[in-house]
Formats: structure tokens, C-alpha cells, sequence
């Protein structure tokens, strides 16, 4: 079993990791580059950067916006959120894991805050399922992934949480540190395909709709001609009737009407 | 909130059109739409949706938003549609997934790849008849964008909705023909109004205000090289006279030149709500009017929407950085007054008096604090409704339902019962509501709701306020 734990930590890690980090810089740039294009087809280039960067900064750090909306269910988003970060990177011992492949580390956090910031994140993230399953608003809205989540976050930290405490004989240790190794690598590879792409994208998110506001000059007439309508406008009497020209398939929708 | 009540449900969502419309368009919503080809609705939203993904920026939204939403519910409790009737359908976040969901379906690879291996069919036309029902429902007030840790803004979804569906003819009918009189129309504005009515209402005003005043306070028409073109919302000249008064008044405190093109004198912009090419549109005929008269900057009238589709989106189709500067009535008279240049009687409105901020003005914090320092000036009793400013509840008719009376039950039980509520917490007699939709909607809330608050325009109120100085030759009553 110790022979699947150096794998499980030591190649692939490494590889999920890379997925991981591959993967988020990926979704970075397309975000970044989508952001400039889109700034450059607008004409007038006049963008609220100002407020755009006051609402990322508040988001980032939302201490004073909690109260606001559902003020329990978001106060224990934020604790999750400062465990969720804080504990992978600054425990101890995963520091002295990252010395030892890389040759380079930071300080670690004392075991007894890594403790207490444990089992807040476990709760948190307990506290967080509830609030989805037993608010009416946030189950109608929940798809499988939102569930699977906070769960799957909690296994990881309870199996590292048992691993360094519990006398635990040598293989239930083993068996607790392949479940928190392996459900690791697995979350690292899921993070830039699932929501939890925000963890990048959202500082993003407010300049995206900013220039997205910015709509483009002239595309009115360019979507009214792709679609066959350029003499008819949308305020002309009957202009969709069916007496129109069938209008040529654009790409995207052609491609899905052959595949059907 | 007090939820809706089963009787109340019942009126707010009963059918406004005849069956057999509804069968024959194939479309149980509760707006009027004109007849439009209902055939092969799906590939047809598919292909206005793939036409405007190609030309517009919306892509990149609907990318991020698909990536990042986490579905956290914070918006629901922004939502004054939702918390009336409790329907899941009017989360925001739900709104908004009914077209995401589509998007991510068939205009992403792995949504595409996804729909083949799992058999799933895709858009059908049901989806595009509760998107037109839900994209309607919404007041496009954007209060839940700034509840949403992800920074996705439901308005934005809510507008390329609305204008995909526009697209394949899906619109409300009250919004189409006006914007067919405005673009196409012999009149050339929304309302209708012909240029003679327009001048008789103005010399019938002027001639009010001598009365009242004792001063000469002219409306000037097509003055070449103006300092202000003025574009109220047109429906001011049929519905707001004092408002208007309240403009003219000010202007002939300040001795700025300003004028009133007829050519073109139109505010409204219904393409805000539903379709970028009509945004467009309306906003080239606002710049051939000043660019006619060689007016220096654009002035807009108390009304949000005209002041927000001018301010934001006159640039972008009319010039660039390089366009003529926009500014908001309000934005004026508070700068005139700071400057001095506007002397105001303090205490002339004894009455309890409260502030609406119209969703378009507030939002972006662009008229926030203006119209609540003129208040505080002229008013001995002015009281905050909560919450206001940025945070403030729409009226219930944003996103131009009000202009779609056929709906009005649904505005007043549902968009507007938090709002009625809201006033009538205050205690207020004066609800001070610079926005001709918020007016209408609002007087008719009033009403409805049985609150006496009389509701008015910030500029009615400054007309009564002004002190226009011995010089002027007026009694200064």
C-alpha cells in the first residue's frame, strides 16, 4: 500500500497538478483575451475600470457584503473558503512535502491553528451543504456538482484531519492517507473543469460583464443580414413572416442540425 | 414580504390574450406579441442565437458565467419578483440558466459532444416558450448582480434573451409598434406626438408658468448652436407637464442656452430592453437631431432608461470618446445650484418627502446623491425609504413593462409589491420618482395599493422652489 501512497503523492500529484495548472491557465487566457477583443470591437473603448476594480476588490475580500443576503449560509462560505485555502497550503506538513520535491518551501502555519482551521472548513462545509439542501431558492437551483462539492472537500480534509491525529495502527493510517491522497488528486484535476474554475476566473468576472456591456457598432445590421432579414428589421410590420427567405444556417447551429 | 395570496396569484398570472391567439401562436404568455411565424422555433433561436454570438461581444460572458456560477441562491433574496411569489422559475439564477443551459448545449464543444453521446435533443420549443414567459417576468433592475459573489450580471442575460427571441419575432407588442412609430413612423417618437401638439403644449405651458410665476420662461424650439439639447422621455409632454416646467424653469434660472430640436425629441430607447439593433438605431436618430442643430451636449429628461441607453450607449454607436458629452436633467440642475448659479427657497415643501431611485440612474452610482442634496435644500421633511440608492427596489415596471398594460395586474401584485410597501413605510407624502416609467407605474402602485403618497418629479418639485430674483421681474412666489 505504501508503494500506491508514493505514487499517489509523488507522480501523480505532480501530474494532476499540472492538469490542474494547465487547465486554469488555459480558461486565464481565454478569459483575458475574450476581455481585450471584446474591448477593442467596441468603439468609444470608455470602460468603468474604477468601479470595475472597487467591486472585484469587494468581492475578494467580502467581509462587509455577508450581511446582505442569506448572511449565515455566506459567513460560512467564508470561513470554508480561508480553510480551504489556508490549510492545503500552509500545513506543516505539506510544506515539507513541497520542500522535499521542489527544494524550496514556505513557513507553515502551527499545527494547532491547522487543527482548529480543520475542523472549521469540515463544518463549514457541512453547514454549506444544509444551506443548499434545506433552502428552497439554492435546491431548485443545485446541479449534482453542487453537492458532490462540499462533500467531496470535507472526505478530503476528515481523512488528513484523522491521518495526523487518531492513534491510528499503521495500516488504517495507510488506508485514510490513500483515500485523502487520492481524493486530492482527483479534486485538483476537476477544479479548472467544474465551478470551481472560479477560483481564477471570478476576480474576472466583473471586468467580463463591463465589456460585455460594450456592445459592438453595426452588429444589429450584421445579425439581421447573417440571418437573411437585412431588409426587414426587427420594427418593420410582419418582418419574420413566413414568406422570408430561409436564412442560411449559421456554423454553430448548421453543425447541430447535421447532427441530428 | 407578504407572499401572494392564492386569489392574488390567480389575478396577476390570469390570461390576457384569447385562447385562440395563444393556440395559434403557440405562446401562453401574458404580453401581447403581433403574429409572427411560429414555425421551427427552435432552429430558429438556434440560428438568431449563433448570429448574434458571431457579431457581439456576448460570448465572453456567457463563457464566464457558464464557468464560474455557482448557484448560491444570494440573488433570490435581491429579487422583488421572487420574494412576491416565491416561484423558483423567477431566481434570477435560474432566469438566466434557461438560455446559459442552452448556450453551454450547443455552442460549446463539450456541450456538444455531451448532447450527442447522451441522445439529448437539444432546444425544443417549450424552452422557447418559458423563455419568452421569463425573460418578461424579469425588470432587468440589476439589483441581483451586485448580490452575486461571481459578478454575473442576470440583466445582461435578461437583455440577449430578449433580444434572440426579438429576433424570431417573439416581442411584446406594446414595445414593437411603438418603436415602429419612432423609427419608421410620420411622427418619428414613440408616443406619437405630432410637432403642432408639440408646440401647442409648449406655448400652452410657457403661458402657465407666466401666470404662476410672473416670469417669461420659454421652451426654445430649434435653436442652431445650443448649449443643451434636451431629450425627455416623450410621454413627459403628454403626462408631465410639471416636470417639464420644472426643466424649463431651471434652464431660464441659469440663463444656459438649451432647445428642444423638433426634428427628433424622443428619450425613450425601448432597444435598452430588448434588441441592440433598435439601441442603435434610435440612438443615430438622436445624433442626426443634434448634429442638425449643432448642439454642445445632449441633455436627458427625468426618465432612467433614457438617461442610461444615452449615457452608456450614445458613445458607442455615435462617435466614440469623441461624442458629444450626455448628461441627466438632475446632473445639471445640482451642478447650476453648487455653482450658485440656481438659487432654491428652502423649506418650500413642508410635506414629508421621500426619493425612488429609478434602477438605470442609481445602479452604476451615476445620479445618487444629486437629487438627494436638491431635496434636502428645498424640503423640511425628507426621509430615506429602505433601502435606497444603489440597493433600492425597482418599481416593479423596469425593463419596459410598464409600457405593456396588458400586464398590469402582474405589476402591481407581483413587480411592485415590495416597492408599494416600501412607500408606504416611509410615511411620506411626496415619493419623488425621476423616471416617466417608474411615474406611471408608481401612480398606478399608489392607487392600487390604496398608499397616499403623491407621487412626482424632482423637477416639479424645484419648478415650485426656484427663486428666480428680482431681476427675472417675477414676484419670487
Amino acid at each position: 500500500m505504501s508503494a500506491w501512497i508514493e505514487f499517489g503523492r509523488g507522480p501523480l500529484f505532480r501530474l494532476a497538478f499540472c492538469l490542474m495548472v494547465l487547465g486554469l491557465l488555459r480558461i486565464v487566457l481565454l478569459t483575458v483575451v475574450g476581455i481585450v477583443e471584446a474591448y477593442r470591437r467596441n468603439s468609444d473603448r470608455i470602460v468603468p475600470w474604477k468601479a470595475v476594480a472597487r467591486q472585484t476588490l469587494g468581492w475578494l475580500v467580502p467581509a462587509g457584503r455577508l450581511w446582505r443576503a442569506r448572511p449565515v449560509y455566506s459567513t460560512t462560505s467564508l470561513v470554508f473558503h480561508v480553510g480551504l485555502l489556508a490549510v492545503p497550503f500552509f500545513l506543516a506538513a505539506h510544506v515539507l512535502l513541497w520542500r522535499g520535491a521542489t527544494g524550496f518551501a514556505w513557513p507553515g502555519m502551527p499545527q494547532p491553528l491547522a487543527d482548529w482551521l480543520t475542523l472549521l472548513t469540515i463544518a463549514a462545509a457541512l453547514g454549506l451543504f444544509c444551506g443548499r439542501a434545506f433552502h428552497r431558492g439554492a435546491r431548485a437551483l443545485s446541479r449534482l456538482q453542487d453537492y458532490v462539492w462540499p462533500a467531496l472537500l470535507a472526505a478530503v480534509f476528515a481523512a488528513g484531519y484523522i491521518c495526523s491525529h487518531a492513534g491510528l495502527g499503521a495500516k488504517a493510517y495507510q488506508q485514510f492517507m490513500l483515500v485523502h491522497i487520492y481524493l486530492a488528486d482527483l479534486i485538483l484535476v476537476m477544479i479548472p473543469f467544474t465551478k470551481i474554475a472560479h477560483c481564477v476566473l471570478a476576480p474576472l468576472s466583473q471586468a467580463v460583464t463591463a465589456v460585455a456591456w460594450k456592445f459592438v457598432p453595426g452588429a444589429g445590421d450584421r445579425v439581421a443580414a447573417t440571418l437573411g432579414y437585412a431588409n426587414s428589421p426587427v420594427w418593420v410590420a410582419q418582418a419574420r413572416s413566413g414568406a422570408a427567405p430561409p436564412a442560411p444556417a449559421p456554423k454553430a447551429a448548421a453543425k447541430e442540425l447535421v447532427a441530428k | 414580504m407578504q407572499p401572494l395570496t392564492e386569489e392574488e396569484r390567480t389575478h396577476a398570472f390570469a390570461p390576457t390574450r384569447k385562447a385562440e391567439v395563444i393556440a395559434r401562436q403557440r405562446l401562453p404568455v401574458r404580453y401581447h406579441v403581433e403574429d409572427f411565424d411560429g414555425h421551427h422555433r427552435p432552429r430558429r433561436f438556434l440560428e438568431a442565437f449563433a448570429a448574434v454570438l458571431k457579431h457581439t461581444n456576448y460570448r465572453l460572458a456567457l463563457d464566464q458565467y457558464v464557468r464560474v456560477s455557482a448557484k448560491c441562491s444570494r440573488c433570490s433574496v435581491k429579487c422583488q419578483v421572487y420574494l412576491a411569489t416565491g416561484d423558483n422559475r423567477d431566481i434570477p439564477c435560474y432566469r438566466s440558466e434557461l438560455l446559459l443551459k442552452i448556450y453551454r448545449r450547443h455552442f460549446t464543444v463539450s456541450g456538444v459532444l455531451r448532447g450527442r453521446l447522451l441522445g439529448d435533443p437539444g432546444l425544443t420549443d417549450e424552452r422557447v416558450q418559458e423563455m419568452a414567459d421569463a425573460f418578461y417576468n424579469c425588470t432587468a433592475c440589476r439589483r441581483c448582480h451586485f448580490e452575486c459573489p461571481m459578478g454575473i450580471d442576470h440583466a445582461l442575460i435578461t437583455h440577449l434573451g430578449r433580444y434572440i427571441l426579438s429576433e424570431i419575432g417573439i416581442a411584446p407588442r406594446a414595445l414593437a409598434v411603438s418603436v415602429r412609430e419612432q423609427l419608421t413612423g410620420a411622427t418619428g417618437n414613440t408616443s406619437a406626438v405630432p410637432v403642432p401638439a408639440l408646440r401647442d403644449s409648449l406655448e400652452f405651458l410657457s403661458d402657465d408658468m407666466q401666470e404662476e410665476r410672473g416670469v417669461d420662461i420659454p421652451f426654445p424650439l430649434d435653436e442652431e448652436g445650443a448649449d443643451y439639447i434636451f431629450f425627455p422621455a416623450v410621454s413627459d409632454f403628454l403626462m408631465e407637464a410639471d416636470t417639464l416646467m420644472g426643466n424649463a424653469a431651471v434652464f431660464r434660472a441659469t440663463g444656459d442656452r438649451w432647445t428642444i430640436g423638433t426634428g427628433y425629441f424622443d428619450g425613450i430607447n425601448y432597444g435598452l430592453f430588448y434588441s441592440d439593433h433598435i439601441l442603435e438605431m434610435v440612438l443615430h436618430k438622436m445624433r442626426a437631431e443634434v448634429e442638425r442643430l449643432k448642439a454642445k451636449t445632449i441633455l436627458i429628461g427625468e426618465c432612467g432608461h433614457a438617461s442610461r441607453s444615452a449615457k452608456f450607449f450614445y458613445p458607442t454607436y455615435c462617435g466614440g470618446k469623441q461624442a458629444l458629452p450626455v448628461v441627466n436633467c438632475m446632473e445639471y440642475a445640482h451642478k447650476a445650484w453648487k455653482q450658485g448659479r440656481l438659487k432654491l427657497k428652502p423649506n418650500t415643501i413642508a410635506e414629508a418627502v421621500t426619493y425612488h431611485d429609478p434602477c438605470n440612474l442609481a445602479r452604476t452610482g451615476w445620479v445618487v446623491e444629486q437629487p438627494r442634496e436638491l431635496l434636502k435644500a428645498i424640503c423640511s421633511n425628507y426621509v430615506e425609504m429602505t433601502p435606497n440608492r444603489r440597493d433600492n427596489i425597482c418599481c416593479g415596471g423596469g425593463g419596459g413593462t410598464v409600457s405593456i398594460d396588458e400586464i398590469k395586474p402582474y405589476r402591481m401584485l407581483v413587480g411592485g409589491r415590495a416597492k408599494a410597501e416600501q412607500i408606504r413605510a416611509t410615511g411620506a407624502k411626496y415619493c419623488v420618482a425621476p423616471c416617466a416609467n417608474c411615474k406611471k407605474q408608481l401612480r398606478e402602485l399608489m392607487e392600487e395599493h390604496g398608499v397616499d403618497c403623491q407621487i412626482v418629479g424632482l423637477h416639479d418639485l424645484l419648478y415650485k422652489a426656484i427663486d428666480f430674483g428680482p431681476a427675472a421681474g417675477g414676484n419670487g412666489q
